[in-house]
C-alpha cells in the first residue's frame, strides 16, 4: 500500500510539474510617435501561456487591434500588417532567470529570452519584463519597441514623417492557473 | 519475496507511467503556441473591399466609419476626341463635390453638388450584410439611395415644366460584393432609377441597369479598376451603356483616381441613364478624383 502511495504521489508531482497559467484577454497596446502625427492601437484579445518551467508563448491577433481612426485600421492591415496573411504575433521562448525565487510577490525584472514573430518575420529577442505573483496569478508587464525594418513591414516615403520606424509596444496580462 | 517483488514491479510501472506522462507533457509543451488553440479572431469581416466608396462612377460597398467625413472632389474633363484645339477635353471640365459623414461605421449620409446640370445630390448608403472571412456571409450587401435635383435654368424646352419635382430624380441600388481574394474583388450592382421629368414623350420614367464592377491590385496601393453598365430596357435607343475604366491610387489618407469613361455625368442618373459617349467614336472623358478623409 504503502508503495502505491508513493507512486501515485510520484506521478502527482509529475504531473504537478507541468503546471500553467494562461490567459486569453491580454492587453497590448502600440505607440508610433512622430513630430507630424501620433498613432495608437490597443488590443485586448492577446493570450499568453506560462509553463513553470519558466517557458512561455504569447500571441496577439493583428486584426484586433483598435485605432482611434478607422482608415488608419485598415490601412494598417491591409497595407502594412497585411493581417489576413499573417493573422498572428506572437512570442515563444523561456524566461532566462526563472526560478521559483519568482513567487515572492514582489515584482521582479525579467529577460524574456525567445523568438517574435510580427508581419511572419521571426526575429530573435530579449525583452525584459516584470513578473510578480500575486498568490494565485502572474502579474506581467513589458514594455519594448519594434522595429518596423526588422519585420520587413514596408514604410513608404510619403508617409515616413507619419510613422515611426521605432514602435513602442506596452504588454500586461494576468495569467490565471490554466 | 514474492510479494516484494510485485510491489516493485508495481512500483516501476508507476514510475514509468509517471515519466511517460511528464515527458509527453514536455513533447506537448515544446510549442506552447499550438496549446494557445484556436485564435480569438479566426473570424472577422471581411475589410477593405474596395479602396474607396467608389469603384470608378458606381458606388462600391465602402462606407466612412463612425464619425469619419469622407471628402471628394471629382473632375470630369470634357470629350477626348475634341482634339489637339481644346487639349483632348481637358479645358473643359466640369466637378462635383461628395461630403459623406458616417453616422456609424456601416451608415452614412452624403450630400453632394455637381456643375453638370448644377446638380445637388442628398444619399444614404447603408452596409447590410458584411462578407465574413469564414465565407459563413459570402457576399457584403450595400444598399445606396440617392435624390438628385437639377438645378439649370436651361432644363426642359418650356418654363412652365421649370418645376421644383419636374428637377428631381432618383437612384435606388444594391451594392453585392465579394472579395475573392487580398487582389481581386468583384461587385454586382442591380440600380433603379426614376426620372420625374423626360426629355421625350416616348421616354420612360423608370430605367432598370445591371453594373458589374471590380478592382485588381497590382500593388500594395494601386488598383485597376473597371464597370459597366447595362441598360435593360426603355432607353437603349438613345443612350449608351456605361464603361469605365480606372485606377485607384492611394497615398495615406487619400486616394486619388485616374478613369476614362463614357460617362459625362458623375452622380447616378446622369451615369445610368444619360451616357452618350461612344467607346467606338473615341467619345470618351478623362477623370480624376481625390479623396481625403477627416475624422471628428
Amino acid at each position: 500500500m504503502k508503495v502505491l502511495f508513493i507512486a501515485t504521489m510520484l506521478i502527482a508531482s509529475n504531473f504537478c510539474s507541468s503546471q500553467q497559467w494562461m490567459t486569453r484577454n491580454g492587453t497590448i497596446e502600440f505607440f508610433s510617435a512622430t513630430f507630424i502625427e501620433n498613432i495608437e492601437a490597443t488590443n485586448e484579445m492577446a493570450s499568453g501561456l506560462l509553463a513553470n518551467d519558466g517557458r512561455f508563448a504569447f500571441r496577439v491577433p493583428i486584426l484586433g487591434f483598435r485605432f482611434e481612426k478607422a482608415l488608419m485600421e485598415e490601412h494598417f492591415n491591409e497595407n502594412y500588417l497585411e493581417s489576413t496573411r499573417f493573422p498572428n504575433g506572437t512570442f515563444e521562448g523561456t524566461i532566462a532567470n526563472w526560478n521559483d525565487a519568482l513567487k515572492d510577490g514582489q515584482s521582479h525584472t525579467v529577460m524574456a529570452q525567445g523568438i517574435l514573430t510580427i508581419h511572419g518575420v521571426a526575429s530573435e529577442r530579449e525583452i525584459e519584463s516584470t513578473l510578480q505573483w500575486d498568490g494565485k496569478a502572474w502579474i506581467v508587464h513589458s514594455e519594448f519597441t519594434v522595429l518596423t525594418a526588422a519585420h520587413e513591414i514596408p514604410i513608404p516615403k510619403m508617409v515616413r514623417d507619419k510613422i515611426a520606424e521605432a514602435i513602442s509596444v506596452d504588454v500586461q496580462m494576468t495569467l490565471s492557473p490554466r | 519475496m514474492k510479494n516484494f517483488s510485485a510491489h516493485s514491479i508495481l512500483c516501476c510501472l508507476f514510475l514509468f507511467i509517471g515519466w511517460i506522462a511528464s515527458s509527453v507533457n514536455d513533447l506537448r509543451g515544446q510549442s506552447l503556441l499550438d496549446e494557445l488553440g484556436a485564435s480569438e479572431l479566426a473570424v472577422h469581416p471581411v475589410y477593405a473591399t474596395f479602396k474607396d466608396t467608389r469603384i470608378i462612377n458606381v458606388q462600391s460597398n465602402e462606407t466612412p466609419g463612425q464619425n469619419v467625413m469622407h471628402f471628394v472632389i471629382a473632375h470630369r474633363f470634357g470629350q477626348i476626341n475634341e482634339g489637339a484645339y481644346a487639349l483632348w477635353g481637358l479645358d473643359n471640365a466640369s466637378m462635383r463635390m461628395a461630403l459623406d459623414y458616417g453616422l456609424t461605421d456601416r451608415f452614412c449620409l452624403g450630400i453632394a453638388r455637381s456643375t453638370f446640370q448644377k446638380t445637388f445630390e442628398t444619399s444614404l448608403k447603408w452596409k447590410a450584410l458584411q462578407q465574413n472571412s469564414d465565407d459563413s456571409v459570402p457576399l457584403g450587401i450595400t444598399f445606396y439611395a440617392v435624390g438628385m435635383a437639377r438645378g439649370d435654368s436651361t432644363f426642359a424646352e418650356s418654363a412652365v415644366n421649370r418645376t421644383f419635382t419636374n428637377r428631381l430624380s432618383y437612384t435606388y441600388q444594391a451594392i453585392i460584393t465579394r472579395k475573392w481574394s487580398e487582389k481581386l474583388s468583384t461587385a454586382v450592382v442591380p440600380s433603379f432609377t426614376h426620372r420625374n421629368l423626360v426629355e421625350f414623350i416616348d421616354n420612360a420614367h423608370d430605367q432598370w441597369t445591371l453594373g458589374a464592377g471590380g478592382r485588381y491590385k497590382l500593388a500594395q496601393r494601386v488598383s485597376l479598376n473597371c464597370e459597366y453598365h447595362f441598360l435593360l430596357k426603355g432607353l437603349k435607343e438613345s443612350a449608351q451603356n456605361s464603361l469605365s475604366l480606372g485606377v485607384d491610387i492611394e497615398t495615406g489618407g487619400h486616394v486619388f483616381q485616374l478613369h476614362i469613361t463614357n460617362s459625362r455625368g458623375m452622380f447616378e442618373r446622369a451615369f445610368l441613364t444619360e451616357t452618350t459617349g461612344r467607346w467606338r467614336d473615341g467619345a470618351l472623358f478623362f477623370g480624376f478624383n481625390l479623396s481625403r478623409v477627416f475624422d471628428f
